[in-house]
């Protein structure tokens, strides 16, 4: 029992280590990228990569670590909720935020190939 | 062997400068962007990451009770997504 807790320990501090360079990678590419369109890319690895996997972690240490006491399942499963509310809320608000941006145009997509949407509404 | 709770404590004080950094460059960006559409993209992502630091907190002070705010963080950081897309397409339907 001792080994197996040790290993969900160590599989969840992998999660906290790629949650940390995800979230280092998000705030470079938020920091240097040109316009909105493609900030959504860094605003994605920042919240699945740098958000969604360190709360499995999270969730992972909490099971394996019994120094914590009872109260351990209490943090597991606050953590595994919140990974799930991210998983899903985090690609629905960019959606929105993203269809909003495009329709009010705020901000223009430049680097682009095609644009089928510009296409449909001036036909 | 080496004791756990030491290990986890140590190694989770290891992570702290990587993610207060990772917070400043994305407060830079909210301070910084150009568009509200930015500002509430960048808000989103560091609300994110914030939820899960504070997940991280409550490993490390041992406190249980902080790990639900998490969840109410990452709830508000969707609100504001919503509340300003509505805001946007509503000056658009409006003129």
């Amino acid at each position: 029992m001792d080994l197996f807790n040790q290993l969900i320990v160590f599989f969840g501090e992998f999660l906290l280590v790629v949650g940390v360079v995800g979230d280092l990678i998000g705030a470079l590419g938020m920091l240097r990228f040109p316009n909105f369109f493609v900030r959504l890319h860094a605003a994605t690895i920042g919240a699945i990569g740098g958000a969604f996997y360190p709360l499995l972690g999270v969730t992972l240490i909490a099971v394996g670590a019994d120094f914590l006491g009872a109260y351990r399942w209490f943090i597991a499963g606050s953590s595994l909720i919140t990974a799930f509310l991210i998983a899903i809320l985090s690609p629905t608000g960019t959606h929105a935020l993203a269809r909003a941006t495009y329709r009010s145009k705020v901000s223009k997509p430049y680097p682009k190939v095609v644009d089928h949407l510009e296409e449909d509404s001036h036909a | 062997m080496l004791d756990l709770e030491h290990q986890v404590v140590t190694f989770i004080m290891f992570l702290f400068p990587f993610y207060v950094l990772a917070f400043l460059l994305y407060v830079v960006r909210v301070l910084r962007g150009p568009t509200i559409s930015d500002i509430v993209l960048a808000l989103d992502a560091l609300l994110y990451d914030v939820a899960a630091f504070t997940a991280i907190l409550a490993l490390f002070f041992k406190s249980p009770i902080l790990a639900p705010i998490s969840m109410i963080i990452a709830l508000w950081a969707y609100a504001t997504d919503i509340y300003v897309a509505k805001y946007l397409e509503g000056r658009e339907m409006g003129d």
